[in-house]
């Protein structure tokens, strides 16, 4: 085995206890038949599954798709197209269209963003939160076409100029409401466009991004009340209102709701905080019932940790371990301000959670064989992923990932799974070589490893990546040319 | 399975788009119609100019909303005169025109006329659906009484920025001049 993968030490032999092989070969060939059945059965049942929840993906993105439709439909019902006869009208009518599908899509940017169990379950958070960013723009684009084509489309038909128009228009209490959403959502957009991003701290970001909810909210009395599309008594406004219900009220029981009472309900505090590495602390947690929150391994909660300094930002956090009745463990990694304070918080303090979210867990398999690559922090839900695996021997083979050993945080305890007897842990430690896009080592690369050979059974494999975002989307890249299909790449990515 | 979600998106899109414009198409055919029935409904409860404060359209279907054009209609059978109105050249008394409709909200005049010569005319109702409107509606409202008075009929010109408030005036106007038989 180790002469197959050719480049990659096997440091672990060193650092953790021998690991055991257990040959399938010395099983009785009657045992060995009812295995394969058995492993024939779980992999036809993980299949099934699978193709349920792409249904159910497929069935949202269409649900999206009739939303925006509907959109358009409730200006058609309202007789919108009879009421175009000149370009004044043709222009304010196509402001009213780009009015309503913005709007209709900035709501479904909030339905995405409220974290809905269902949605989480069926594409996971962090694929639904990319949804949610793709929109953004688009969203904003129509929301600032809808102010520029109607104030030119009335200021046609009123025979004044734009700017006269845009001053009569600044008169109504419900249109400078509009004007001051749409500022906001200006704010909420330029603000979480990745390159200016960068400049603020996550916690300044997710604040700016709190004012997207009054945007919405501020531009709901023009809509109502300027419009004939949404006019009193009509069925579209109906519809409408009943929109603007669902994803607030979502937002409200799932982000708000759901979160508070589970955090009153299971009274999480910390109860020892451990310095794992440098700049990286295990938060031991205890709690009423926390088996009871059904986390998988692999999952990460949203945490608020009841301190001074470090109450008003919450933090996705990963699970180091599935929790047991009354303990939990996190293992994090200060990447900002936030969590550096976060490492910082004293045995007793209050936590809320939010979560457990992901699907970064073995129900989301879909081939018999599991391969594994982590590196740094991206060990932490890889960690509880294992412990929570049903795993045969053999069926893993896991490859940890560090540029020196200060980066070797948890690795000892992986091999220690009851779930990885049988099961393979290589690590592969050193600097990537300068100037090269690779996951591997600069050692491993020069001894000619790559994935397949790292991961014999590769093609056959769930592949779950962990790890910085450059650094994954290498290994994914690698994965995919080794002819990996999509459904068996899995990845957690720790960004926002 | 993206290509699925694809057809499903399109298939699911264009069958909403084929409804709501089908209802588009609906309402337009039964608006005229309502049009018809809403003209010669509303005009009995207007019965002088004090009970017509009470926005007096009678909308059967709210859903079916005014294509300003389609409300005209002169209505002959305005019965709704004050008291007594005959027809003649030296009529007097006040005529509450019928209220029009347009996009943001109806319009409805009421004119005093004295030995056939119009001397006053009141806005009952002004297009107010949101303060926009109520900005233009205070701004061509003085201009429109003091044009129709000095031509005594309907036939003035249109205030610019104001043309729904100005249709809707006029309209209305029209009907209160037919009552009147000026």
């Amino acid at each position: 085995m180790l002469e197959e993968i050719g480049g990659i030490v096997d440091t672990i032999a060193t650092r953790l206890p021998r690991i055991e092989q257990r040959m399938t070969t010395r099983t009785a060939p009657t045992l060995r038949l009812n295995t394969r059945r058995a492993v024939d059965m779980i992999v036809r049942d993980r299949r099934i599954r699978a193709r349920r929840r792409m249904r159910a993906a497929d069935l949202m993105v269409a649900s999206v798709w009739a939303s925006v439709a509907l959109a358009i439909s409730l200006w058609l019902a309202y007789g919108g197209l009879n009421q175009i006869t000149d370009p004044a009208s043709g222009i304010t009518a196509l402001g009213i269209v780009t009015g309503l599908v913005g709007t209709d899509l900035i709501l479904v940017m909030l339905v995405l963003a409220a974290r809905i169990p269902l949605i989480d379950r069926v594409v996971g958070q962090d694929k639904a939160m990319a949804f949610h960013r793709t929109l953004g723009k688009p969203a904003l684009y129509l929301i600032l076409a809808h102010g520029a084509l109607l104030t030119l489309g009335y200021a046609l038909s009123d025979g004044t100029n734009v700017i006269a128009e845009t001053i009569s228009l600044l008169q109504g209490t419900d249109l400078l409401l509009a004007y001051l959403g749409l500022a906001l959502l200006i704010a909420v957009v330029v603000t979480s466009v990745v390159a200016v991003r960068r400049r603020f701290s996550y916690e300044a970001w997710h604040l700016i991004h709190l004012l997207s909810y009054l945007a919405v909210l501020v531009a709901v009395p023009h809509q109502l009340s300027t419009g004939g599309v949404l006019a009193d008594g009509s069925g579209q406004r109906i519809y409408w209102i009943g929109l603007y219900l669902l994803a607030f009220g979502s937002i409200g029981v799932f982000r708000f709701l759901v979160p508070t009472l589970r955090s009153a309900r299971h009274d999480i505090r910390v109860a020892g905080v451990e310095q794992v590495a440098p700049g990286v602390v295990s938060l031991y947690l205890t709690g009423r019932d926390l088996d009871r929150l059904q986390t998988a391994g692999g999952q990460y909660a949203i945490w608020r940790f009841w301190t001074g300094a470090t109450w008003w930002h919450a933090h996705p956090i990963s699970f180091s371990a599935v929790p047991t009745a009354s303990t939990a463990r996190l293992t994090v990694r200060d990447l900002g301000r936030g969590s550096a304070a976060i490492g910082r918080v004293r045995p007793g303090t209050r936590v809320s959670i939010e979560g457990p979210y992901g699907v970064f867990t073995d129900a989301h398999r879909v081939a018999p064989k599991l391969a594994v690559i982590a590196a740094g922090i991206g060990i932490t839900p890889i960690r509880s992923l294992l412990e929570h695996s049903p795993l045969r021997p053999r069926e893993a083979t896991v490859i940890l990932r560090g540029t020196d050993g200060d980066q070797s945080y948890l690795w000892n305890e992986i091999g220690a799974l009851r779930s990885m007897r049988g099961n393979s842990v290589f690590t592969m430690l050193g600097a990537r070589p300068p100037g090269l896009a690779t996951w591997m080592s600069a050692e491993a690369l020069s001894r000619g490893v790559t994935i397949s050979s790292a991961l014999p059974d590769l093609l056959q494999s769930d592949l779950y990546v962990c790890g910085p975002q450059s650094w994954a989307d290498l290994v994914i890249r690698d994965a995919r040319a080794a002819g990996l299909p999509e459904a068996q790449i899995h990845v957690e990515r720790f960004d926002w | 399975m993206r290509a699925r979600a694809v057809v499903l998106g399109l298939l699911s899109s264009t069958a909403v788009l084929a409804v709501g414009w089908q209802l588009g198409a609906q309402g337009q055919q039964t608006q005229t119609a309502v049009a018809g029935t809403d003209a010669s409904a509303a005009s009995p409860s207007t019965v002088s100019g004090e009970a017509a404060a009470a926005s007096p359209t009678a909308t059967p279907t709210p859903a079916a909303t005014s294509t300003p054009a389609a409300t005209p209609t002169p209505t002959p059978t305005a019965a709704s005169a004050a008291p007594a109105a005959p027809a003649a050249s030296g009529v007097s008394g006040t005529f509450t025109g019928t209220a029009a409709r347009t996009r943001y909200g109806d319009v409805q005049v009421e004119i005093t006329v004295q030995n056939g010569s119009i001397t006053d005319v009141t806005a009952l109702q002004l297009t107010d659906q949101d303060s926009r409107s109520v900005s233009i509606s205070n701004r061509a409202a003085p201009v429109l009484r003091q044009e129709v008075l000095s031509a005594q009929s309907a036939n003035v010109k249109n205030v610019s920025g104001a043309t729904y408030t100005t249709d809707g005036y006029l309209t209305s106007l029209q009907s209160a001049l037919d009552q009147a038989g000026l």
